[in-house]
């Protein structure tokens, strides 16, 4: 399994959009990380899935900053990780809408937290996004107005206003329906093909992993390594919701479904 | 905007039914004292009641000034003790320590019977506002200042990671995520507080006061004057059912997005 991790694919590490080596976490006694090294190319999609606990969320917070570097190196465009950094969107599992804030002003939070844009053009871009992820009549609600799908399309529409290179996403779709899951998961496919991002998407969802990246890392159980990395090879653009009826798609799966279960025994 | 949730219009049908039962109730009433079934020293007269009422409020008008005595004092204690109580509040949450050592204090406080502290400010304070004001403040304090820490702790921890993960400062996630969210708590305790805080007074003012409503409850009362206090009774209701409701009507109007 070991050789697995090592079969980095992808660029070369200079201009890797994200850059991992030796890095590993410990929280007191318990190792969080172990040993992580890898490189994610500008564009690409990965996922990582892995068993709960494993480790996946401290990876997240390693790249967006909030979790310092204990040992090894995290670059994310060639630059140290750092708090705050605006090359880095983060979406959570929950949307994080402020329920002050209309679904227009949420959808501008973060631009404005960031100072991006004037005034008039930030509210273009929000009004923009809101009519790409279908919310263009619910811009004066608030959110306690809103169904949890419209909630985390409402989320979707303030992550990509910042226009960030590089998207972190931590299970953004883990606490929706299964249709409507589907309906986010295409929207976010056709958002990214348009924005042509780097995204990070953890998950617990094999098939949700499969179907949406180029590359699937899987995480074994604590102390979390990665125990595989593989290339998805289905052929883009991509629609989830036909993935589901595709031979192909459920060969892959079971393919990357095998190494979960080896990586989660040993 | 979602108004599903509010109880069905008060209908012409509706208000009838209540103005005659109303109606009825007080014709029992005075019927029973009347002819006795009911000593009218127990339960007093509807009669004599408004009478009294008539002659405090419209012939000598002197419950005018009870009212403005009393609800004087509960605003000044309201204000004074939430104040207080989110500056402690914000205090706790900014210095924990200072949460850690003051609580075994307060908790010793607030299990003090507060009426019981009455004679005690009575002598400190003198039978002036000062002393009901002080009963008004040792009651809504605590309430408001549980509030207050409650309402910071809620604030959602994701929302803090994504804001900090947007590079929002620490005194500005407290400033604009942390306080906003502890709004909604804050003001079910400032309502608390008020009703709190007229309730000391009261309580204070029926020991002993110079003026209020309370006073003079507890003059009337010693005097078997009982349709007078039936009558202060009913007014006392609806002077708690007024500061509710504008309270109510506040949150309603501040708190939109609730």
């Amino acid at each position: 399994m070991t050789q697995a991790a090592a079969m980095t694919t992808g660029a070369a590490t200079a201009d890797a959009a994200i850059h991992l080596r030796d890095v590993s976490v410990h929280f007191g006694d318990i190792t969080g990380l172990k040993e992580a090294s890898f490189d994610i190319a500008p564009g690409e999609f990965v996922s990582v899935v892995g068993p709960s606990g494993c480790g996946k969320t401290t990876l997240l917070n390693l790249l967006t900053g909030l979790l310092p570097v204990q040992t090894g190196t995290v670059k994310v465009l060639g630059k140290p990780a750092r708090e705050g950094n605006s090359d880095v969107a983060y979406m959570l599992a929950r949307d994080c809408l402020l329920p002050w804030r209309t679904t227009l002003g949420n959808a501008m939070y973060g631009m404005e937290a960031r100072g991006l844009l004037p005034g008039k053009e930030r509210e273009k871009k929000a009004h923009h996004l809101l009519e790409r992820v279908g919310l263009h009549g619910f811009a004066d609600q608030y959110p306690k107005a809103l169904s949890h799908g419209m909630r985390q399309r409402n989320a979707l529409a303030r992550t990509f206003c910042l226009d960030s290179p590089v998207l972190l996403m931590d299970e953004p779709f883990g606490a929706l329906d299964a249709q409507t899951k589907l309906q986010l998961e295409d929207l976010l496919l056709d958002l990214w093909r348009e924005h042509q991002k780097t995204v990070v998407f953890i998950t617990h969802d094999l098939g949700e992993a499969v179907a949406l990246s180029d590359r699937v890392m899987v995480m074994s159980a604590r102390p979390g390594r990665i125990v595989a990395d593989i290339k998805i090879d289905l052929p883009r653009p991509r629609s989830v919701r036909d993935l589901q009826k595709s031979h192909e798609f459920h060969e892959i799966y079971t393919e990357v479904w095998e190494v979960l279960e080896a990586g989660m025994k040993s | 905007m979602n108004d599903h949730n509010k109880t069905p219009p008060l209908t012409m049908g509706w208000i009838v039914a209540h103005l005659v039962f109303i109606a009825a109730l007080i014709a029992l009433w005075e019927t029973s004292a009347r002819l006795r079934w009911v000593d009218p020293l127990m339960i007093g007269k509807p009669s004599d009641a408004v009478g009294f009422l008539w002659e405090g409020f419209v012939t000598e008008r002197s419950l005018w000034k009870d009212i403005g005595y009393t609800l004087f004092g509960t605003f000044a204690s309201f204000v004074l003790g939430s104040t207080m109580a989110i500056l402690t509040g914000l205090m706790f949450v900014t210095w924990p320590a200072t949460e850690r050592f003051a609580t075994p204090y307060l908790t010793l406080l607030n299990a003090i019977p507060r009426i019981a502290l009455a004679p005690l400010f009575l002598l400190w304070f003198g039978l002036g506002l000062g002393s009901k004001i002080a009963v008004g403040v040792s009651l809504s304090y605590f309430v408001v200042l549980a509030a207050t820490v409650a309402g910071i702790r809620s604030v959602s921890g994701d929302i803090v990671t994504l804001a900090r993960s947007l590079g929002v400062s620490k005194g500005r996630i407290f400033r604009t995520i942390t306080l906003p969210s502890a709004v909604p708590s804050i003001f079910s305790g400032l309502r608390l507080a008020l009703v709190y805080s007229m309730l000391g007074v009261i309580g204070a003012e029926l020991i002993a006061a110079e003026h209020g409503i309370g006073q003079t409850l507890s003059f009337l009362q010693a005097n078997f004057e009982t349709s007078a206090v039936m009558a202060l009774l009913l007014v006392l209701a609806l002077i708690g059912l007024a500061v509710t409701m504008g309270m109510s009507w506040l949150e309603r109007h501040l708190l939109r997005w609730q």
